[in-house]
């Protein structure tokens, strides 16, 4: 199974940037006290990951034929997003008003969430062969 | 909507559903022909099915990569016409017994008197 793809790539780089840009405008406006826009930015931020991640998520399956029930993107997310995070406090990026253990809450939760999809790519797994979606191999 | 409109419409439908799934089909026609790189089994598709398969690069592309991951077919460097090698797939064991069988059980039991006639096909044709 390739694991790492050219859109993968892609994902994660333009993640990173997005989480970038997002975590800035979270902390400047958390400084600003200015909480009602953050709902719109956190909104914008969730509506672009998610074009992103449908735009390359379906050229990927283009060329990758293994079913992964789009855990590899998940992962990606996860992973870029608790990088960023923790470096975002370790360089003192964050507002006064942020705190790490919000941070380190968030990747908890949404690490049950991954396992829970990993659980699901398993049981999903039972309808391949040898990788492949049963229902594709012939489509 | 008018009657020759309305059968044409009917017509593409019923086909573009029927079309779906064939390319495996033609694939494995091709290479019951014979060894094919990518190309020589487009050709094949596209003159035996009188253009009435399509066949993009990509998703012939992409079935070949998966038949040939599922072992059905299996494929060799072969020396290129002037320019560089070309990968040659052909049909191994497994995907012959495959194709056999799928043929027993959905094409060849068209091959029948009754369903020839219904179909109006005139066997001396065949």
């Amino acid at each position: 199974m390739k694991i790492f793809t050219k859109q993968l790539a892609l994902f994660a780089l333009l993640f990173s940037i997005y989480t970038i840009i997002f975590r800035y405008l979270l902390s400047s406006s958390l400084d600003q006290e200015k909480y009602t826009i953050i709902w719109v930015y956190a909104v914008l931020y969730g509506v672009v990951i998610f074009i992103t991640g449908w735009y390359l998520g379906k050229a990927d399956g283009m060329n990758n034929i293994f079913f992964d029930a789009g855990l590899r993107f998940h992962l990606t997310n996860y992973v870029c997003f608790g990088i960023i995070s923790e470096f975002w406090f370790i360089l003192g990026f964050n507002s006064g008003k942020e705190t790490i253990s919000t941070v380190h809450y968030t990747l908890i939760f949404w690490g049950l969430g991954v396992i829970f999809h990993f659980i699901i790519y398993l049981l999903l797994r039972k309808q391949t062969i040898r990788g492949i979606m049963k229902s594709e191999i012939f489509d | 909507m008018d009657g020759v409109r309305l059968k044409n419409d009917l017509l593409v439908a019923w086909e573009d559903t029927y079309k779906k799934g064939q390319l495996t089909l033609w694939i494995f026609l091709a290479l019951m022909d014979g060894d094919k790189y990518m190309n020589e089994i487009k050709s094949f598709i596209e003159d035996y099915s009188e253009n009435s398969i399509s066949c993009e690069d990509q998703s012939l592309y992409r079935a070949l990569r998966k038949f040939e991951h599922v072992k059905m077919i299996d494929s060799a460097p072969g020396k290129g016409n002037k320019g560089p090698d070309r990968k040659y797939y052909q049909i191994t064991d497994l995907g012959l017994e495959i194709f056999n069988e799928f043929t027993r059980r959905n094409i060849k039991l068209f091959y029948n008197k009754k369903l020839m006639e219904l179909m109006n096909i005139k066997t001396e044709k065949l």
